[in-house]
Formats: C-alpha cells, sequence, structure tokens
C-alpha cells in the first residue's frame, strides 16, 4: 500500500475552512429559563430556527458543572443543533465529549460579538403572512421573489441569498442567510446574514431602508448618511461596523 | 356573471363609505343591477351616506342568523332603479358575522345582480377580513399622506394572501386605487404625497381621483351619494371612476392645479 494514492482513491480531503456560526452565549444554566427564552424567540423568528448549528458559549457561566445534555435537548427541541461548547472548566469538557460535542477553549476578552440580528432586530411585530410568488432559482438555498413585499410581510430565505424584483415597502421585512438583492426600492427592513455571516450585503437600487442589518450590526434610517438616501447602495460589514456605499 | 367588489384602505376616515356609495349609484344610473353592502357592523353609516337610514328594518346579521329573508333586509333605493343597500346592524358587533353566513348571502345576491359592493369596516380584523375574503376586486381608497398609504400597502398585503382567491391560487383579487380627497395646490406646496409618490409605493392601476370637495360633506350631509351632483367636481370624478371599472378609458382629471380666470376670481367662483 502506497501512501500516495490515486485521486481516484481518495475518499476525503481534509481543508481548512472559516464557517459562520451562531454562538449562543449564556448567562443562565438553568435549562428551564433557557427553554423559555427559546420559546418567545421562535414565534418572533421561526425563520431562524432551522436546525441552526450553534456553539454553547459558557464563558460568562461561573460553574464547574453544567445540566449540559438538558441544555442541549432544550435546544434540539427549539430546532437549534448543539455542536459545540466552548470554554468552562474540566467538568464541561468532559461531558461535552461526553455527548459527542466539540469542544473549543474560550477566546480573549473582546473578540466574540454577539448576534444580535435574531435577539433585537427582527423582534418586530410577528409578520407571518408571507406572501405566495417565491421561487427557488440558482443553488437550492436561494430564492426569488417577484413583486412588491408590502407593509406587514415577512420574505425570508433560510439557507441563502434572496432576490426581491420589486419593492420592499415600509412596514416590510427581508431576511436572508446570505446576501439580499433587491431591484426596486428599499423603504422597509432588510436583514442579511442572520445567522452570523459577516460576507453577506444587502443591494438595492434605492435606499430608503427602515433598518439594514448585516449579521446583527445594523444601522436605522436615522443613522444613515442622508447623502445615500434615494440613491442605489450597497452595504457590507467592515472594520467592525456597517459600510454603506453608493453602488456604481 | 356578478362581480364582488370590496371598497377597503385599512385606515378609517379615507372615504370608503363615500366611495361605495357613490360609485354603487354611479353603477346603478349606468343601467347595472348593484346591491351595496355595508360590513361595518357596529358602526353601521352607510344607510345615512344613502338617506335610508328611516327604511332599515331588518340588517346583514338578521339575514346570517336565520332571523330575516333577504328580501326583507334589502332596502331599494328611491332615487335609482337597479340599487339596493343590505345595512349592518347598529346593536350587535363583529363576531356575529361568519364567513359561511356571508357566503351564503353572496352567493344568493349573485343570482340577480351584476355588482356586489362590500363596503369593508376600517382595520386588518376579522369584520374588514370577512368583507375582502369572497371578493373578485379590490377599490383601495387611499388619501394623500404617509399613515393612509402605509395602511394601504398593508391592505393590499391581506388582498394577496387573505382572500379566497389567494388561498384557493385562483386569479389574484384585482386591484384598482382610488385617491380620494386630492387637493392639487397642497401637493403643489409640499403638504400632501403627488399622484406620482402614491402609485409608486402602491404600484397598482389607478381607478380614480376624486378631489377634495365641499360636495363630499354636503352630500354625505344630505344622504344623497355625490354621483347626484352632476355639476361638481367630486361627482364628476366618481362618474369617470364608474366608466374605468366598467373598462372604459377615461382622461385623468382634477390633479392639476386649475387656473382660475378673472371673472371666477372677482366673484370667487367656489368649486361646487
Amino acid at each position: 500500500m502506497s501512501l500516495n494514492a490515486n485521486s481516484a482513491d481518495i475518499a476525503f480531503t481534509f481543508k481548512g475552512g472559516m464557517l459562520p456560526m451562531t454562538v449562543m452565549e449564556l448567562s443562565s444554566a438553568d435549562p428551564e429559563h433557557i427553554r423559555c427564552q427559546l420559546s418567545g424567540k421562535l414565534s418572533q423568528s421561526p425563520a431562524f430556527f432551522q436546525h441552526t448549528p450553534v456553539v454553547l458559549s459558557v464563558e460568562k457561566l461561573d460553574e464547574p458543572h453544567l445540566a449540559l445534555e438538558r441544555i442541549c435537548a432544550v435546544c434540539r427541541d427549539h430546532k437549534l443543533l448543539p455542536v459545540a461548547v466552548r470554554g468552562g472548566a474540566e467538568p464541561v469538557r468532559q461531558s461535552a465529549w461526553a455527548l459527542g460535542l466539540g469542544w473549543f477553549a474560550p477566546v480573549e476578552e473582546g473578540r466574540s460579538k454577539i448576534l444580535e440580528s435574531v435577539n433585537s432586530s427582527t423582534a418586530t411585530d410577528a409578520a407571518n403572512e408571507e406572501p405566495e410568488p417565491v421561487e427557488q432559482v440558482g443553488t437550492a438555498a436561494t430564492r426569488l421573489f417577484r413583486g412588491t413585499v408590502r407593509s406587514g410581510q415577512q420574505v425570508s430565505a433560510a439557507e441563502g441569498d434572496l432576490i426581491v424584483i420589486g419593492a420592499v415597502n415600509a412596514g416590510a421585512e427581508v431576511l436572508a442567510a446570505g446576501s439580499i438583492h433587491i431591484y426596486g426600492a428599499l423603504r422597509g427592513r432588510a436583514l442579511a446574514g442572520i445567522h452570523g455571516n459577516t460576507q453577506s450585503g444587502i443591494y438595492c437600487r434605492e435606499l430608503e431602508a427602515e433598518l439594514l442589518s448585516v449579521a446583527g450590526n445594523y444601522k436605522r434610517l436615522e443613522d444613515i448618511d442622508s447623502q445615500l438616501l434615494g440613491r442605489a447602495a450597497e452595504v457590507h460589514f467592515a472594520q467592525e461596523q456597517l459600510e454603506i456605499k453608493p453602488l456604481v | 356573471m356578478a362581480k364582488i367588489i370590496v371598497v377597503t384602505s385599512g385606515k378609517g376616515g379615507v372615504g370608503k363609505t363615500t366611495s361605495a356609495a357613490a360609485i354603487s349609484t354611479g353603477l346603478a344610473l349606468r343601467g347595472k343591477k348593484t346591491v351595496v353592502i355595508d360590513f361595518d357592523v357596529g358602526l353601521r353609516n352607510l344607510d345615512l351616506i344613502m338617506g335610508c337610514e328611516r327604511r332599515v328594518v331588518y340588517d346583514l346579521v338578521n339575514v346570517i342568523q336565520g332571523e330575516a329573508g333577504l328580501n326583507q333586509a334589502l332596502i331599494r333605493d328611491k332615487r335609482v332603479e337597479n340599487l339596493f343597500i343590505l345595512p349592518a346592524s347598529q346593536t350587535r358587533d363583529k363576531d356575529a358575522l361568519t364567513q359561511e353566513g356571508v357566503e351564503r348571502i353572496l352567493e344568493q345576491l349573485k343570482q340577480d345582480f351584476d355588482f356586489i359592493m362590500c363596503d369593508s369596516p376600517a382595520g386588518i380584523e376579522r369584520g374588514a377580513q370577512l368583507a375582502m375574503y369572497f371578493a373578485d376586486e379590490a377599490i383601495v381608497v387611499t388619501n394623500p399622506e404617509v399613515s393612509s398609504v402605509r395602511d394601504s400597502d398593508r391592505i393590499l398585503g391581506l388582498l394577496g394572501s387573505k382572500t379566497r382567491r389567494a388561498e384557493q391560487s385562483l386569479d389574484p383579487v384585482k386591484e384598482h386605487l382610488l385617491i380620494t380627497r386630492y387637493n392639487p395646490s397642497r401637493v403643489t406646496s409640499g403638504d400632501m404625497l403627488t399622484l406620482d409618490d402614491i402609485r409608486e409605493i402602491l404600484s397598482i392601476d389607478l381607478l380614480g381621483l376624486i378631489p377634495e370637495s365641499e360636495a363630499v360633506l354636503r352630500a354625505s350631509n344630505q344622504g344623497v351619494p355625490v354621483t347626484h351632483d352632476a355639476a361638481s367636481d367630486a361627482g364628476q370624478a366618481y362618474t369617470d371612476t364608474v366608466s374605468r371599472l366598467l373598462g372604459e378609458d377615461m382622461p385623468l382629471r382634477f390633479h392639476e392645479v386649475q387656473r382660475k380666470g378673472l371673472l371666477n376670481r372677482m366673484f370667487g367662483g367656489s368649486r361646487r
């Protein structure tokens, strides 16, 4: 057996990868407390809870022993998939491994950003009448919506990009795990990278947005430079903040 | 085939009932057999605008609950042939309306009428949803102001998702925009949204534009739909609107500031 197996025989290759990941930073170790809050969030933003992988961060907790198994069960009940634990003492590490989860060393102070998109900015009044004509295009995860997204409506692409051919009116909300492309005026709320993908962006033909968010970093209409309003624009996350540029 | 048309807006006080009365009257004047139903149970107004409040015996809720027959509750208009009014109840609330009951009445009315106009209550609750549920077409009444446009946008979303046509994936409800209380000089001075602004945001076809007019208030208080006031700007604008609803091509009027002639200025010709 040679180590230099030819390519047809290769079962896999190891590759380094940086994947966007939602960190669930626990400030309580009580599974019931966590369950209460998750139930509330689930009804507010059902699009977020699609077997979303999460890393449980226990760095803020000062408890050597955790009911990790019960916490994981609560998460799975709400369609969140814990894949690893970050931080905690040796017993936490051992029980994470016992549960088949990975373990990450705690990160230094100031490096982690709390993903806020699901916590605060999408917490609007339940907009549950999603309009009909949403199509699947391109890769399976991309969604295409033709027409005007009207006040009170919510259109989301839980896994990929969202393309809107039409306007997003004031009081409407569009969400995507990836980027949002609007071939029309954006007058409502647009939240890209809802699972934390900081590489995602928002593109529109006319910027009048109530709220813009990329991976939880948001700007409200009154934070947006008025020079940019009414023009075609692109929005990205760069240097730890939202950057809005005219689209040329 | 009878057409069911809902007159709706989301926001209150924009002119739904006035428009439902005026358009129904206009359709009847054109020889179409028309019935107009007041869905605003608990706050009935249509009978006042139509001038038949003293002739109400039975109402929509009585018919739904089987306490009266449809023909007992229908009121024949005194001015125009072919026009009937089905009033709302003032003493009940909107929970007295049921979807099955409304459907039964509409099916019955379809046998006899060309047009069934449903005058929706304000809001997006049960009464408004029932008024729109069975509609074939919708007239969305909007004033040239931001909150009214926002609410109309919301209603358009509901028309696309919470109606029978949407739920059963039939052809969508045909949506028409009716702008009321339009005052061209206040638009020019920037107090009101422009016609183009409203059309751009709502992006549906314009059915009509009714100028702000003293004739409308006068008509409401006298209980005579403004369509009968053929000399008034609002009356003419509603007549144009009815023609467009019947598929005719009418040029848009009353959307620009009228220059007053010398005589007009000297003798203060009032807008009537």
